[in-house]
């Protein structure tokens, strides 16, 4: 359904598609932490709602990314994401296979209440380190075990967050990424089909403003999309001067 | 534009999707609107927390002689508050998250419970509502609306959301409990109001009305069973033109077909055999009409609705406004005073008939005194549309003289005339729930129940899955759920 010669650039990296954007303004209205707010709430809802979201748009391209169409977790000419088995040694699965272990590991992290606590053992005041009880917090003697390893504080400890939080974040991060960059590069054209573009552009722009704030992605892991990012970064720039 | 046009990697790009199977357009048109949703809330959140933390500030700022540590705790305080919030957003409430207290009330598309959120025992009343019940009469848009007047009204003369779910099966609506029954079975009660009673409850239905109409609504089947009674007896709006509301049984065909003698609805009104149609009525015998009453609450249930208090021109196809809901409002002063609806008949055709030629069926009986004022302003309530006191505004109804001496401003603060008696925050004794027992359940909600049954199936999976189309947006979560204090 494209014209002419066979394309050296990706499509969701040529005009118009590219420039494509249900959201104007800056990222940062939703993206900061709100004052006062728990950082680890923060994270927890909008991973949440990232991989939430992520599974929606993959629903619609799903029927298109079989064990035939898709042999490998590929993300362009350079990229072939690898699982890890049981024993830790790199496989190769179909793309669809991959994404649903993944999507079944996230969902047992994001499910699992001492990762992601949901229980209403509402934050009160008292637990949240405000001057007066900053004293009482810190104090050893409440809290055996957790406190002997990190002697100080943890994102989400307030909220009941457990210490190793924000790393099940960033992992959770960077196999959602993955995704994304299977998605771009091998179905892009399925989501323009659909008219989907400037929705799923505005949510991956989201989501790596949202992984830049909190520091949830590295570079590397990124590569496979870095063109992507920088169009929208200059896009960005340019609405900014 | 023609810049880009020009580009070299610009690409021409046919959209097709004639090949694409239903379930990935479904879903695509599902991703879309969810999408949109997901970023006008976000920025919707957004704004409303910066609006709560400015308030505080200029509150702490006001607070002169409040030491910088008080002022740090009320910061966190609120921080606690949105943090939870978040938190609510991210847990997904079920059923099973509360307690079935009892069963308050029943429609033809699920029921009213009074529940118990378990983690925090909070009291709310929870309607459930069969989706494909709704979906088959076209009640989506209602529902909706429902949700947005009830979410965003704020108002103290509606009853507040505070959150909404769905499985695959149903919809979930929490509300605010409400314990004082409702204006129907306060009539059962008590069986007649004197006047300065009756002058109370209408002006506060007259704000409520009001309130919903500055919201830009149209009430549409305000009956004495929607005027709910709050813990200190003042009066909450409900059901927003849902169940029993007007597509489900006023509309025009339903009635054409009964007066054309086609009986459409025979055999649901034959159905449901607690209502058989053999009460005959003498208008003044007060045993009777209580009997009526009884009998319409069971109708209630029913999947007939009532049409006693519906304007005429809603059943002209001509259209109507705001001043319909004046004319319902006149047609419940007139049963408060006078002990039964001024259009009852045997049933919903002859009410419905008596409603058309309200001109000569509107007939005060000779032996219930009414004063001048309460009979005139029934009288230029029930009149037609044009003529109808309120199409202009809710303060020509407010400045007659039958309200002389009503203190518009402060009516919510001022003492009922009856205040529920409650012994805790789970007293359901203004509710008729031995009679609900006995009630069965509407012919949907039975097929789906014996369904669940047969698949042994337990509670549904809350899904957002692809049935999820036309609901979504459903799934509301109200900031001050958590932050407001328990029932009572
Ligand atoms: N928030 C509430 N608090 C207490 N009682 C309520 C509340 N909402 C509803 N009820 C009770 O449940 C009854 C039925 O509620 P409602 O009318 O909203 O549902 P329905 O019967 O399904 O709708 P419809 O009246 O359109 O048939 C009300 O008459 C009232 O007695």
């Amino acid at each position: 359904a494209t014209s002419g010669t066979p394309r050296a650039r990706p499509l969701f990296l040529c005009q118009p598609f590219v420039k494509a954007s249900l959201l104007r303004g800056s990222m940062k209205t939703i993206v900061v932490l709100p004052k006062y707010v728990d950082k680890g709430e923060w994270l927890a809802l909008n991973v949440f709602e990232f991989f939430e979201y992520l599974k929606m748009f993959h629903g619609v391209i799903q029927e298109f990314c079989t064990v035939k169409s898709c042999p490998s977790m590929s993300a362009g000419p350079k990229f072939d994401y690898k699982w890890l088995d049981s024993h830790k040694r790199p496989t190769t699965l179909p793309a669809p296979n991959y994404i649903a272990f993944v999507f079944n590991w996230i969902q047992d992290k994001t499910n699992d209440e001492n990762i992601f606590p949901t229980k209403t053992k509402p934050i009160t005041t008292a637990m949240l380190n405000t001057p007066s009880a900053g004293a009482l917090t810190s104090s050893p003697a409440g809290t055996p075990g957790a406190g002997q390893q990190q002697p100080g504080d943890w994102i989400g400890k307030e909220g009941g967050f457990p210490p190793e939080f924000y790393e099940r974040c960033r992992g959770i991060y960077k196999q959602m990424f993955r995704v994304f960059a299977h998605i771009y590069h091998t179905h892009f054209d399925k989501i323009v089909h659909l008219s989907l573009e400037a929705h799923w552009n505005s949510f991956f722009a989201h989501f790596v403003a949202f992984g830049r704030e909190f520091d949830l992605l590295d570079k590397k892991d990124t590569e496979s999309l870095k063109e992507l990012i920088e169009a929208f970064d200059a896009q960005t720039a340019s609405l900014a001067s | 534009q023609n810049q880009h046009l020009g580009g070299s990697d610009y690409v021409v790009f046919d959209r097709n999707t004639e090949n694409f199977s239903p379930i990935t357009k479904e879903r695509a048109a599902a991703t879309k609107l969810k999408v949109e949703l997901l970023y006008n809330q976000n920025v919707q959140h957004a704004v409303e927390r910066n609006q709560r933390r400015v308030e505080l500030e200029q509150r702490l700022n006001a607070e002169t002689r409040m030491s910088e540590e008080r002022k740090n705790r009320s910061r966190q305080q609120l921080g606690a508050q949105e943090s939870n919030f978040l938190r609510l957003r991210r847990t997904r409430l079920t059923p099973n998250d509360f307690l079935t207290v009892k069963v308050i009330g029943k429609g033809a598309f699920g029921e009213v419970r009074l529940v118990q959120k378990k983690d925090t025992g909070k009291i709310y009343a929870m309607k459930t509502l069969l989706k494909t019940e709704m979906l088959r009469r076209d009640q989506l848009a209602h529902v909706k609306a429902e949700r947005d007047v009830l979410a965003e009204a704020d108002s103290p003369w509606v009853v507040n959301l505070h959150c909404s779910f769905q499985d695959s099966i149903y919809l979930y609506l929490i509300m605010e409990f409400l314990p004082g029954g409702d204006l129907m079975t306060m009539l059962i009660r008590y069986e007649i109001f004197p006047e300065d009673v009756t002058k109370f409850y209408m002006a506060e239905c007259v704000l409520a009305i009001e309130a919903v109409h500055k919201l830009g609504f149209i009430h549409r089947d305000i009956k004495p069973d929607n005027i709910l009674i709050d813990k200190e007896g003042h009066v909450k709006l409900s059901d927003f033109g849902l169940s029993t509301g007007f597509h489900k049984t006023h509309d025009q065909t339903y009635y054409n077909q009964l007066m054309e003698g086609k009986n459409a609805s025979k055999p649901q009104q034959t159905r449901n055999s607690v209502m058989v149609d053999a009460i005959h009525l003498t208008m003044s015998d007060r045993n009777q009409m209580n009997t009526l009453r009884k009998n319409r609450r069971l109708m209630a249930y029913s999947t007939v609705g009532t049409p006693d208090y519906i304007a005429p021109e809603i059943f002209e196809q001509k259209g109507y406004g705001q001043e319909c809901d004046w004319w319902s409002l006149g047609t419940i002063m007139f049963e408060c005073l006078v002990g039964w609806p001024p259009f009852c008949g045997e049933d919903n055709h002859e009410t419905y008939r008596k409603i058309m030629h309200w001109r000569e069926t509107l007939f005060f009986p000779e032996e219930i005194q009414l004063s001048r004022n309460a009979e005139d302003l029934i009288r230029s309530l029930i009149t037609s549309a044009d003529q109808r006191l309120g199409r202009n505004g809710a303060d020509e109804i407010k400045n007659h003289p039958f309200f002389a001496g009503v203190d518009w401003n402060t009516l919510r603060d001022i003492e009922a005339p009856f205040k529920p008696q409650l012994q805790s925050i789970t007293d359901t004794s203004y509710f008729p729930t031995d009679e609900l027992e006995n009630v069965p359940d509407a012919p949907a909600v039975a097929a789906m129940m014996a369904q669940q049954q047969a698949n042994n199936a337990g509670l549904p999976e809350p899904t957002a899955g692809d049935s999820g189309l036309p609901f979504i947006g459903y799934t509301y979560k109200r900031f001050d759920a958590l932050t407001k204090a328990p029932g009572m």
